[in-house]
């Protein structure tokens, strides 16, 4: 009988009623604009530790996130030469200022938080439940189909390793016709959409078919969201660091 | 919804999905986004890309880098990422109910193009402080060739898929 009754599940972070994650996270975000150095640094290191702690490579990571850097570097380097203030170095007809500098890690600080909160976040959730969190946001607001805007997240999680799939394919088939070498960079754009569109068009059309055949409706059974006082206690204690991380 | 949902999901893979053309690789984001608004129509096209920005907004990776969240929209490509909405809807709205014309389509895409710029380099000048002169630099200049071929391939690509497709 034991495999028949449910296992007693600890509850971590992860399990988190994601309601009050998602809640959290817009807190989070919003507060940071208005936050300073400290408070910024206390709240993004343990959460970047968390983020490092959870993947197996810290390589693969920094490979896949090595965009956002640039970005950072982009946001820190126009920050630190265009604003105003007393100049710490010139560079020719620019000039890095004290609060140039102090304007752009306060910047960049901010948007790395966003970034480690957001991949915390996706790391910790399934995607069905942040759809199930969505709806449940939504169906008070009037004139908003929640159901239906539920379901258009679920297909577009469904849609996109088909498209990733078909643009392989495509690529494939492309470079075995020689279509690299093709000089015209239109020719080149639409000899690779025009087939990957088309064939993903037509899935689509075969999905929309099959929907139908099965009846699928928007009203479905959504996984059950629940929050209990351990859930609130994590959320008051979430909502606790950052006035903290806003009073420092 | 399912052709919303694709067109959806389109956006978000194109932003992966890149042509290899001259020095700077043409990424196909806002190619699904002219597609969109010429395919699917203003409210449809409108709703795909809503969609596609909520599903980014609440941490679903589909934003360029398999990263979501705020955080990308506070970020300095904030702007351009918002600003699919209203050039989705103006490009829909430009187009459908009319006959199929290449001509109107690409003035509409055009007109779209202008439009995401006006939205994207405000935002990357307050997000940056940088000048607006140096935003335009930065942010536009160097895409539109790769924009302007963009806009051919759609027309393209529009011409040849609108048999295929089947709005209510």
């Amino acid at each position: 009988m034991a495999e028949l009754s449910t296992p007693h599940r600890r509850w971590t972070p992860a399990r988190l009623d994601v309601r009050l994650k998602l809640a959290l996270l817009c807190t989070a975000s919003l507060a940071s604009l208005q936050m300073q150095l400290y408070g910024l640094l206390g709240l993004l290191l343990p959460f970047a530790l968390l983020a490092i702690a959870r993947r197996a490579s810290l390589g693969a990571r920094i490979r896949e996130l090595r965009w956002v850097f640039w970005i950072l570097a982009l946001v820190f380097a126009a920050r630190a030469l265009f604003t105003e203030g007393a100049p710490l170095v010139s560079l020719g007809p620019v000039a890095v200022t004290r609060q140039g500098l102090q304007e752009a890690v306060n910047a960049c600080l901010r948007l790395a938080l966003m970034f480690v909160l957001g991949g915390v976040f996706i790391g910790l959730t399934p995607t069905g439940e942040i759809k199930a969190a969505v709806q449940w946001y939504l169906r008070p607001i009037p004139g908003v189909p929640a159901a239906r805007v539920a379901t258009m997240l679920g297909l577009i999680a469904r849609f996109i390793p088909v498209i990733f799939a078909e643009a392989a394919r495509t690529s494939e088939a492309q470079r075995a016709r020689l279509g690299d070498r093709r000089r015209s960079p239109v020719g080149r754009l639409a000899t690779f959409g025009l087939p990957l569109v088309r064939r993903i068009v037509l899935s689509a059309d075969r999905l929309a078919l099959a929907m139908e055949a099965r009846c699928y409706s928007e009203l479905r059974t959504e996984p059950e969201l629940a929050a209990r006082g351990r859930d609130f206690l994590a959320f008051g204690l979430g909502l606790a660091m950052l006035a903290v991380a806003l009073a420092v | 919804m399912v052709l919303a949902s694709l067109f959806a999901a389109l956006t978000a893979a194109g932003a992966y999905l890149a042509i290899p053309i001259g020095p700077v690789p043409i990424v196909l984001q806002n190619l699904f986004v002219f597609l969109a608004g010429l395919l699917l129509g203003s409210r449809w096209g409108a709703a795909s890309v809503a969609v596609y920005l909520l599903a980014g907004i609440v941490g679903l990776p589909v934003f360029a880098g398999g990263t979501g969240g705020i955080g990308r929209i506070a970020g300095p490509t904030g702007g351009f990422l918002l600003g699919y909405l209203p050039v989705v809807f103006l490009v829909g709205r430009l187009t459908e109910r009319r006959p199929a014309s290449g001509a109107r389509d690409v003035a509409a895409m055009a007109a779209g193009a202008l439009l995401l710029y006006a939205c994207g380099a405000p935002w990357l000048k307050l997000a940056t402080g940088m000048p607006l002169s140096q935003a335009l630099a930065l942010g536009v200049l160097p895409f539109l060739p790769g924009d302007a071929l963009k806009i051919a391939a759609a027309a393209v690509i529009a011409k040849s898929l609108r048999p295929l497709m089947r709005m209510p």
